[in-house]
């Protein structure tokens, strides 16, 4: 279980935050080739992040390269450069339906045999950018093994749906298809960037909101949002407690080989137990809620 | 992460408001606009314009930071942008002309000092092989087996058009040395093209013997080296405008080749000849530079008829149509290319096409009206 | 690899490096190299912009670079941005790359 709260986007053109973006420690790093990066640079941002993934450093942290669409001249080779590189995940823009996700695959798996490198070793994200996309969730979400998740990118949306940005009612069917598209096909949801910095009361409203529609995290343009966002997820105290004591329950049941966990004589059963396990690993990872 | 600053590339020509922004930055930073430049890049941050740098062809200008913005890393991202914008216009050879105290700041941008007048302004460029290299080509150039005091002349013309009194003068002093170079302003604004002017003085200087002829450079007379755009307090304008030329002259290109003479004419008609044969004895003779003095030698025009030879009159002339007496002023391959060439490119009621080439550039007329 | 025009690649700004590849004059290969940090890395930014040079196999041209602290991999990116731009390069052979 992979914790995926926050994925922080960076330009792939801008050495320097190539340089120094893995001091923020998000769980997921996300290097831009695609809307970041201009026609100029195109090219010089696929090279500088095909260099900047050797880093030692992106060893460590799972690395994701947004590529542009297949069908742009720079799509492929975008991804030439991303899987030789050794990228733990591709994050494809603009996925309209599941065709896109295999055509996607086919090619990753030719990179993957002419480099050497192991096939299906290349994770996929699909980003929803439009209404076809939203309509098509659940078969984008089941179309490879080697898909992680996907993500639900608002500003494309909006614009296709003939809406603009708001207090999140515009996006409300989008999000709730994307999840239950994610949890049916059992990957991960992630949700919109929050694009006005300034705004950190309203951030941390959306993020209240997604949370409890159950999306595993969001994607991120500013690393000042990665701790609130962390914070935002961390459980409490008490939910601590709690799932401290489902898990040992769990633990106890299974030492002594039984059907069926209790715990203060009530049941409890496999999709709490894997709640509670999610409660300690965000625990785990960012302490308790201050 | 997102870069937050806005960086584009602006058409001044076609944009108002860009240009009354532009303006209004330049002002508060105490430059004036340059009628001249093709194309700026600007640098908005929430739609304020912080940032511009303009080129005119490869030459960058009016670059200008909001004050309240300096000191961070904008003024580098500024440089990159329009490096990067030259670059895709064509030019990778640029040059630029700042305040001494900020060559520091240049230096670090990836600009190279060529000359510079202390106290006033220093002229740049963003290669640190180029006049190194220019230099080396020309000393490769330099004839064999001359004495280590022989007396080596130099001459620049425009020849626009090349005439009698141009032969004259490098007849004259090509007689006065060991050995005479012959550079011929490559720049190509001049009414006569620089192919055209370059055959010109080839064929006119066939036979003189000790003679070197050059293809003009950047480093010479060029638009790079005549800053006459820079200050704001216009009575410096007059004397930077040519020194930095001579300085180049004297510092680079004549020790390169062992140039100890350099030969003008003299201009009767013009005011801003005299001005420039009195800065060439200040600055390739004078104190303001520790390279070998370059002894100015003055030469009094050629006549014909009692008038003086000088190209503007041949331009005069011929914008008059009046091909008889042009003909007693050039030698016959430049008469004859100006009656089949160059006579119907004069429209009437058009505007003076003569003293203009191809494109306005204030800068390199001047260098052509002082008739060099 | 073959340098057969001007190019430029990266910028200004800290981190990063602008490198300027043209065919050159001569026949032989110059590197200039001029960083914020030339006395204690000058040697090592001249030897990584050499390394990548060799790897795509340009013998030939001037390459000037103007580092600003950036990493060795920020180094190599930008090289080999500026020699595929000079060279006009349409496929990129990765295998030299890495």
């Amino acid at each position: 279980m992979k914790l995926r709260r926050s994925m922080l986007f960076l330009p792939g053109a801008n050495a320097a935050m190539l340089s120094t973006a893995f001091v923020y420690k998000p769980d997921s790093i996300m290097f831009d080739l695609e809307d970041a990066v201009s026609l100029r640079e195109k090219d010089s941002a696929r090279i500088l992040v095909f260099n900047a993934l050797q880093l030692p450093v992106y060893r460590e942290i799972e690395t994701v390269v947004r590529i542009n669409p297949l069908n742009t001249p720079f799509g492929l080779p975008d991804l030439e450069a991303a899987v030789r590189a050794g990228v733990d995940v591709v994050r494809l823009p603009k996925t309209d339906g599941a065709e896109d996700v295999e055509l996607l695959e086919r090619e990753v798996e030719r990179i993957e045999r002419a480099c050497g490198r192991e096939v299906g070793s290349t994770r996929l994200m699909a980003a929803i950018e439009s209404a076809s996309g939203v309509i098509n969730a659940l078969a984008i979400a089941k179309a490879s093994p080697r898909l992680i998740g996907i993500a639900l990118a608002g500003f494309d949306y909006v614009m296709d749906m003939q809406t603009e940005r708001g207090d999140g009612t515009e996006l409300f069917y989008a999000r709730c298809a994307v999840l239950h598209a994610a949890r049916a096909a059992k990957i991960d949801a992630f949700d919109v960037v929050w694009s006005d910095l300034n705004d950190e009361a309203g951030f941390l409203k959306e993020v209240d909101l997604i949370k409890r529609l159950g999306f595993n995290g969001k994607s991120l343009i500013n690393p000042r949002q990665i701790e609130l966002l962390h914070n935002a997820y961390a459980p409490t105290e008490e939910e601590v407690e709690y799932a401290g004591r489902v898990v040992a329950a769990a633990a106890e049941g299974e030492r002594k080989g039984l059907g069926v966990v209790s715990l203060n004589g009530k049941m409890i059963d496999g999709p709490v137990i894997d709640h509670a396990r999610r409660v300690l690993q965000r625990a785990e990872a960012s302490g308790t809620r201050k | 992460m997102t870069d937050e600053l806005d960086f584009y590339a602006v058409d001044p020509a076609t944009s108002a408001r860009e240009r009354r922004d532009i303006r209004a930055l330049l002002g508060r930073c105490g430059l004036d606009y340059e009628e001249h430049i093709q194309v700026f890049v600007v640098c908005r941050d929430a739609g304020r314009l912080v940032a511009c740098a303009g080129l005119e062809s490869n030459i960058v200008k009016c670059c200008a930071i909001d004050p309240d913005l300096r000191g961070g890393s904008l003024s580098l991202t500024l440089l990159s942008e329009v490096v990067h914008l030259a670059y895709e216009r064509g030019h990778s050879h640029l040059f630029l002309y700042t305040r001494p105290e900020n060559v520091s700041f240049f230096q670090g941008c990836g600009f190279y000092a060529l000359a510079e007048v202390p106290g006033y302004v220093t002229l740049m460029e963003n290669t640190p092989v180029g006049i190194r290299s220019y230099c080396d080509r020309l000393r490769a150039l330099r004839p064999q087996g001359l004495r280590a005091d022989a007396r080596i002349g130099g001459i620049v013309i425009n020849a626009n058009p090349f005439t009698l009194g141009h032969q004259y003068l490098v007849r004259l002093a090509a007689a006065q040395c060991d050995w005479l170079h012959l550079f011929v302003v490559s720049e190509d604004v001049s009414f006569v093209s620089y192919r055209d002017r370059f055959a010109l003085v080839e064929e006119g200087v066939r036979g003189i013997e000790r003679l070197s002829l050059h293809h003009g450079s950047q480093y010479m007379v060029s638009r790079a080296t005549f800053p006459d755009y820079f200050f704001k307090e216009k009575g410096v304008v007059g004397d930077c405008c040519t020194a930095i030329d001579l300085l180049l002259f004297r510092n680079h290109i004549a020790p390169a080749l062992g140039i100890t003479h350099r030969f003008v004419g003299t201009e009767p008609f013009c005011e801003t000849t005299r001005k420039y044969n009195a800065d060439m004895k200040f600055w390739l003779q004078g104190a303001g530079s520790t390279a070998p003095a370059v002894t100015v030698i003055e030469e009094a025009r050629t006549r014909s008829g009692g008038t003086p030879i000088s190209a503007s009159e041949v331009r005069r002339l011929l914008r008059s149509r009046d091909l008889d007496r042009i003909r007693a002023l050039v030698p016959a391959p430049t008469f004859e290319l100006l009656r089949e060439k160059y006579l119907s490119k004069i429209l009437p009621f058009a505007p003076d096409p003569l003293g203009h080439g191809g494109e306005p550039d204030a800068p390199a007329r001047r260098a052509v009206a002082a008739g060099i | 690899m073959k340098i057969v025009k001007e190019a430029l690649a990266g910028t200004l700004e800290s981190s990063d490096l602008l490198v300027k590849v043209s065919p050159g004059s001569g026949t032989g290969l110059e590197v200039v190299v001029s960083s914020e940090v030339m006395q204690q890395f000058g040697h090592q930014i001249d030897h990584v912009v050499r390394d990548t040079l060799a790897r795509l196999g340009v013998t030939a041209g001037l390459v000037v670079v103007e580092d600003k602290g950036a990493l060795d991999c920020a180094i190599r990116a930008r090289v080999q941005t500026a020699v595929m731009r000079g060279a006009e390069a349409q496929t990129i052979d990765w295998s030299a790359l890495s």
